[in-house]
């Protein structure tokens, strides 16, 4: 169930980002609500979710790019791995690691997608690409996460709660 | 070790699947999300636009007010121009009847597309628009906005949707002119070409060189036997459009209006790409350089047409 929920998010957040949310330009960057979706997700739910959750949302936001199909996903995996390796660092709070996550992710992301870009045959302006979108990028993605970071954790709690049974009261943040 | 073995099948995968998706093998997937997605899309790109409309009301009252009035004298001026130029083109009626010459660009068919997405990645600047190959466009067609002004050129088409890339995408390239603006001040003794002068000297009848010469020789003074300075409208990420590659003796001025001229064959010649915003001179470059802000407003667009009666060269690079 919690997969359906993820994927149901994931594509809608998707069609939002190409529809909507070019109108929201904060620094002249759009914010990636599926990858800040995807970090949420992998920080509040865990690994085992998260290997299915991040290539399945990099999958549904390339269809609505003219990216070619795959490159989301590549961009996104390293995603998991940060996720992973923060989170066994057994910290007090979930958000402020969201956020280091969310913004490191951001800067893979761009990366990834400015190599994929440029090995099939786009010009890509590499000190422009990186000045003007992927580090501004990093940054309206972090302001941008609370908003999905709630709802996730707060997901994430029925679950528990459901799983250990009416636990204590615990502040997202 | 397990997300070893995951992060390989992912990077295998995804490789895969971005050379099959490169070689159009995935294209009817993408057509088909397109296709279910498109009411949604639409719907919510109607409830974002006025949402947008009216925070930039608020956040810019100010420099809306400017920029009404500014347009206001732009209309009045306008105004006076097309007087005139309806004058011009029926004289050049007139000349062509006589001279039996017969227009170089036949009557454009247009076909009117929304437009359903826009590409967020911020790297590339695209949109979808709901018509494709079914309905006669295909990749290199160019795309105009609403009021004629040059938009893109399709890069991908679909069967029932295309991308197109836009003008200001870092991987476009139009090759252009710049003409001089009908407002730039002119000596008071400069005569109006086309009501003044023969027909063998007068400069094509688009709106701006018919109330000035055409630019522009050495020396900055507007010079009538000198052709327009040619260069390349190329998309730049960081000053969205940029004019290229122009002579260093060229003398550009703030607000002249930049055009297509045609060379490459994949553009049709006078369709209006925008004007100039600053120039930029390189003292050790063989070029000079200029910002352009386009005729259209990019980020917001709803509706463009498809000209479907131009056929571009699709030169490719050898």
């Amino acid at each position: 169930m919690s997969y359906l929920i993820a994927i149901v998010i994931a594509w809608f957040l998707a069609l939002l980002n190409a529809s909507a949310l070019p109108y929201v330009q904060v620094l002249g960057v759009t914010p990636d609500l599926v990858l800040i979706f995807a970090v949420c997700w992998a920080m509040v739910r865990g690994q085992d979710e998260a290997l299915f959750v991040v290539p399945l949302a990099g999958f549904l936001r390339d269809l609505n790019t003219s990216d070619p199909l795959g490159t989301s996903v590549l961009a996104m995996a390293p995603v998991v791995l940060l996720a992973a390796a923060i989170r066994l660092r057994a910290l007090d709070t979930e958000f402020v690691p969201t956020i280091a996550v969310v913004a490191g992710g951001s800067l893979a992301y761009g990366v990834i997608s400015m190599m994929v870009l440029a090995a099939t045959g786009q010009d890509i302006q590499w000190l422009d690409a990186l000045l003007t979108v992927t580090l501004p990028g990093m940054l309206v993605n972090a302001l941008f996460t609370p908003i999905l970071y709630l709802p996730v954790h707060w997901l994430g709690h029925r679950r528990r709660e459901g799983l250990q049974g009416a636990g204590r009261l615990t502040s997202p943040l | 070790m397990r997300v070893i073995w995951w992060l390989a099948t992912v990077v295998a995968v995804s490789l895969i699947s971005i050379v099959f998706s490169h070689q159009r093998t995935l294209d009817p997937l993408q057509n088909l999300s397109l296709t279910a997605t498109s009411p949604l899309q639409n719907g919510l790109r109607d409830i974002a636009s006025p949402l947008n409309d009216i925070y930039d009301g608020i956040i810019d009252h100010g420099g809306l007010v400017r920029e009404n009035e500014r347009l206001r004298e732009e209309v009045e001026r306008l105004q006076q121009q097309l007087a005139e130029q309806q004058d011009a083109q029926q004289r050049i009626r007139e000349l062509e009847d006589a001279l039996e010459v017969k227009q170089s660009r036949p009557e454009d068919q247009l076909l009117a597309a929304n437009v359903i997405a826009q590409d967020p990645s911020g790297l590339k600047r695209a949109i979808a628009i709901d018509r494709g190959q079914d309905d006669g466009v295909d990749e290199g067609m160019v795309i105009l906005s609403r009021s004629g002004a040059l938009v893109g050129s399709v890069s991908r088409a679909y069967r029932d949707f295309a991308w197109v890339r836009l003008i200001t995408d870092p991987d476009s390239a139009v090759n252009a002119q710049v003409n001089v603006q009908a407002q730039q001040p002119q000596p008071a003794a400069t005569p109006q070409v086309l009501t003044g002068g023969t027909p063998a000297a007068s400069p094509s009848p688009s709106p701006a060189a018919s109330a000035a010469p055409a630019p522009v020789g050495a020396g900055g003074g507007p010079a009538a036997d000198d052709g327009p300075a040619r260069g390349v409208a190329a998309g730049d990420l960081r000053d969205d459009l940029v004019l290229d590659l122009l002579p260093t003796d060229a003398h550009i001025a703030k607000g002249s209006l930049v055009m297509t001229s045609g060379l490459g064959g994949n553009f049709p010649p006078g369709i209006l790409i925008g004007s100039v915003k600053t120039v930029q001179e390189r003292p050790q470059s063989p070029f000079k350089k200029a910002g352009l802000l386009p005729a259209t407003r990019l980020a917001n667009l709803d509706t463009v047409l498809v000209l479907i009666s131009f056929k571009p060269a699709r030169l490719t690079a050898p």
